[in-house]
C-alpha cells in the first residue's frame, strides 16, 4: 500500500449552469421547423412556420388585442390562483398538524382532486353565473388541492426531531410552527407553487370557456373553432412565456426565502 | 333483381376462374365519408342502408364526428375522403387554403323547417324581448364564434338592419353551458337546435320567438371532398356524389312535402325512412321526427348566399382575406345549382 493520497473521485453529477445550451437547442429548433415550413415540407394549415406565428403575434399586438386579453387571464390568474393557494394552505396546515383535520381532509382531497374540472362548468354556471365568480373559481379550485397535497407532504417531512427538540425545550407551540415547521415546511410549499400555477394557466383555457370574450384561453379556443392554426400556436406561445416568467419569479422568491439553506 | 340466364351465369364463373385479375378490377373502390349523427346528414344514412353506393361499385366506411368542426379537419388529414356538415368559419379557413372543394348541398334552413330557434329568457321576454330583431344590444348565447349559430344572428342583423357588433355575443362552447346559462338568466337569450328549444320551452325555462327557417332561410350545409380526391379520384368523386343525391331524394320525397296550407304531408317511405335516421343518429323517433331538415332533392346548393357567408366572415375578420368563395366550390359535379353569381 503506498501513502500517496487518494485523489478525490466523488464528484457525482452535480449540475452545473450552462448558460446558452437551452437558447441554442431552441434556436436550431426554429430554424427547423421554419425551413420545413418554406421547403413546403409540411403543410401551413398542420404545421404553421415559426415566422407566421410571430406575425400572428405581431397583428395581435397592433390591433391592442394583445394588453387587453393579457391583463383578463392576468385578473383571473391572480385571483383563482391566490384564492386556491390561500384556502389550500390554510386547509394543507390543518391536515398537517391536527390529526382529526387530517382524518377528514384526506379521503376528501383523493375523491374531489381527479374530478375533472372542466365537467363541473355547466354546475358552475348556475352557481356563480357567466361573469368573473365563476372563472376564478374554476381556476381556484384547480389549485387548491394540488396545493393541499404540497402542504401536508411538506410539513410531513419537516424533520421530527427538529419539533419534539423545540417542544422539550418548553417553546410555545405558536413558536414552534413559526420558526420550524413554518421555515421547514416552506421548500415542500414552494415546489407546490411551481405544479399549482402551472395548473392555474392549464385552467385558464377552461376557464374561459365560461363566455369570455377576451382573455389569452378564450383567444386561444377562438383560434381552436376557427381553424386559424398560427393564432392558436401564437396563443400558445403567450401561455408558454406566461409559464415561462411566472417560473423565473417563483426562482427569485425560493432564492429569498430560503436563504437559510 | 336482374333475371340471369344459366349460361351467362355459367360464363361467369368461367371467366372469373380464369381471369382473377378482372375480378378484382372490378372490386369495389373504397371511399370513407365523415358524418355527424344528426338527421341533417340523412341522406348519407339513406345512400348506405339501401346500398346505392354499392349498386355504384362504391364500398363507403362511415366515420362518426361529434362536432361539426372536426369533419372537415378529418378530410383535409386525410382520415376521411368525403365530409358532410354545417358550413362554419373553420371551414372556410381551410377550404380557403386549397384544403377543401364544397360539391354539392347538405341541409338548407327553409321556410316552414324549424331547425335552429331564436329564444328568450323570461325574464328578457318580459323586459320586451319578443321578436329577434329585439336582440339588438343584447346578450346572446352562442356555441362558438364562427359556428352556424353566429351566422344565423349575422342574417338577422342584415335583416333588421342593426349592427352586430352592438350585440355581445357570448360563446359558451357546448350546449350545456349555454343551457346552464340560459336557465341562470344570465343572458337574454340563446340560439338553440329544435330539440333543446322545445325541451327549453316545455320547462318553462324561457320561450321560442321564432325559427332560422322563417326568418333568413340560408345554405347551412355541405358536401365537400378535397380538391386532390377531385383531380385523382374524379370518378370515384362522382359515383360517391350520385349515391349520395339519389339517399338526399329519398330523404326529400319522405319528409320534405308540404301542402298547400304549409302543412307536413307524410311522403315516399315516411315510416319507413324516419326509422332508418332513427336508427343512424341513435334518437328515438319522435325526436327526430320534430327537427326534419329541408334538404334539396338533387344536392344543389345555393351558390349565392356561400359567397355571402364568406363576405361576412371576412368582414367580421375571422376568415382571411385570401380566401376567394368561388374557389372553394366545385359546380361541375352537381346540375342547376341556383342562384349562381355571374362572373
Amino acid at each position: 500500500m503506498s501513502d500517496r493520497p487518494v485523489e478525490f473521485r466523488g464528484l457525482g453529477f452535480a449540475p452545473q449552469p450552462v448558460r446558452y445550451a437551452a437558447l441554442a437547442a431552441f434556436a436550431v429548433l426554429l430554424a427547423i421547423w421554419e425551413y420545413a415550413g418554406r421547403a413546403g415540407l409540411v403543410s401551413p394549415i398542420f404545421l404553421p412556420p415559426p415566422s407566421t406565428i410571430a406575425k400572428a403575434l405581431a397583428d395581435l399586438w397592433a390591433q391592442g388585442l394583445l394588453l387587453r386579453h393579457l391583463s383578463e387571464s392576468a385578473y383571473r390568474l391572480v385571483f383563482g390562483w391566490g384564492l386556491g393557494t390561500f384556502v389550500g394552505l390554510a386547509a394543507g396546515f390543518a391536515m398537517g398538524i391536527w390529526s382529526v383535520s387530517r382524518a377528514i381532509g384526506v379521503p376528501f382531497v383523493s375523491a374531489l382532486f381527479p374530478i375533472p374540472k372542466i365537467s363541473l362548468l355547466p354546475l358552475l354556471i348556475l352557481w356563480l353565473g357567466i361573469g368573473e365568480a365563476s372563472k376564478v373559481a374554476t381556476i381556484a379550485l384547480g389549485v387548491f388541492f394540488p396545493t393541499v397535497i404540497a402542504t401536508y407532504a411538506a410539513i410531513d417531512a419537516v424533520p421530527r426531531n427538529l419539533i419534539r427538540m423545540g417542544q422539550s425545550f418548553g417553546l410555545p407551540t405558536s413558536d414552534v410552527l413559526r420558526k420550524i415547521v413554518l421555515p421547514g415546511a416552506l421548500p415542500g410549499i414552494l415546489a407546490g407553487f411551481r405544479i399549482s400555477s402551472s395548473i392555474a394557466l392549464i385552467l385558464l383555457v377552461s376557464a374561459e370557456m365560461i363566455g369570455a370574450q377576451y382573455g389569452i384561453g378564450a383567444f386561444v379556443l377562438q383560434a381552436g373553432n376557427l381553424m386559424l392554426t398560427d393564432q392558436l400556436l401564437a396563443g400558445v406561445v403567450i401561455l408558454s412565456i406566461l409559464g415561462l416568467a411566472i417560473g423565473t419569479g417563483l426562482g427569485q422568491l425560493e432564492k429569498r426565502l430560503l436563504r437559510w439553506r | 333483381m336482374f333475371p340471369i340466364s344459366r349460361r351467362a351465369a355459367l360464363a361467369g364463373l368461367g371467366a372469373s376462374l380464369a381471369a382473377p385479375a378482372i375480378v378484382n378490377a372490378q372490386a369495389p373502390a373504397k371511399t370513407s365519408v365523415g358524418v355527424l349523427r344528426l338527421s341533417s346528414s340523412g341522406p348519407v344514412f339513406v345512400a348506405a342502408e339501401r346500398g346505392y353506393w354499392r349498386d355504384l361499385g362504391l364500398d363507403v366506411e362511415l366515420k362518426y364526428f361529434t362536432a361539426a368542426q372536426q369533419v372537415p379537419v378529418a378530410v383535409t388529414s386525410n382520415d376521411a375522403e368525403f365530409g358532410v356538415t354545417g358550413l362554419t368559419a373553420a371551414f372556410y379557413n381551410l377550404a380557403g387554403r386549397g384544403a377543401l372543394k364544397i360539391v354539392a348541398s347538405q341541409a338548407r334552413d327553409e321556410k316552414g323547417f324549424p331547425l335552429t330557434a331564436y329564444m328568450a329568457t323570461n325574464a328578457a321576454y318580459e323586459r320586451g324581448l319578443r321578436s329577434p330583431k329585439d336582440y339588438a344590444g343584447k346578450r346572446i348565447g352562442i356555441t362558438t364564434t364562427g359556428s352556424t349559430f353566429h351566422y344565423m344572428l349575422g342574417l338577422i342583423a342584415r335583416k333588421y338592419n342593426f349592427d352586430i357588433n352592438g350585440v355581445t355575443l357570448v360563446p359558451l362552447q357546448t350546449l350545456p353551458n349555454m343551457q346552464a346559462a340560459f336557465k341562470g338568466g344570465q343572458i337574454d337569450g340563446i340560439l338553440a337546435p329544435v330539440t333543446l328549444a322545445r325541451a327549453l320551452e316545455a320547462d318553462g325555462s324561457g320561450k321560442i320567438l321564432a325559427w332560422a327557417g322563417d326568418e333568413t332561410p340560408w345554405q347551412l350545409g355541405a358536401l365537400f371532398t378535397s380538391p386532390r380526391a377531385i383531380d385523382t379520384r374524379r370518378n370515384v368523386v362522382e359515383r360517391f356524389i350520385a349515391g349520395y343525391v339519389r339517399g338526399a331524394a329519398d330523404f326529400h320525397a319522405a319528409f320534405n312535402l308540404r301542402d298547400a296550407a304549409g302543412k307536413e304531408i307524410y311522403g315516399t317511405n315516411y315510416a319507413e325512412t324516419l326509422s332508418l335516421v332513427a336508427r343512424a343518429v341513435q334518437q328515438p323517433t319522435e325526436l327526430v321526427a320534430q327537427g326534419l331538415p329541408y334538404i334539396d332533392p338533387q344536392g344543389r346548393l345555393d351558390v349565392g348566399d356561400i359567397y355571402a357567408q364568406v363576405a361576412f366572415w371576412q368582414q367580421a375578420n375571422l376568415v382571411t382575406r385570401e380566401v376567394n368563395a368561388r374557389d372553394v366550390i366545385d359546380l361541375s359535379f352537381v346540375r342547376g345549382h341556383m342562384n349562381v353569381p355571374r362572373g
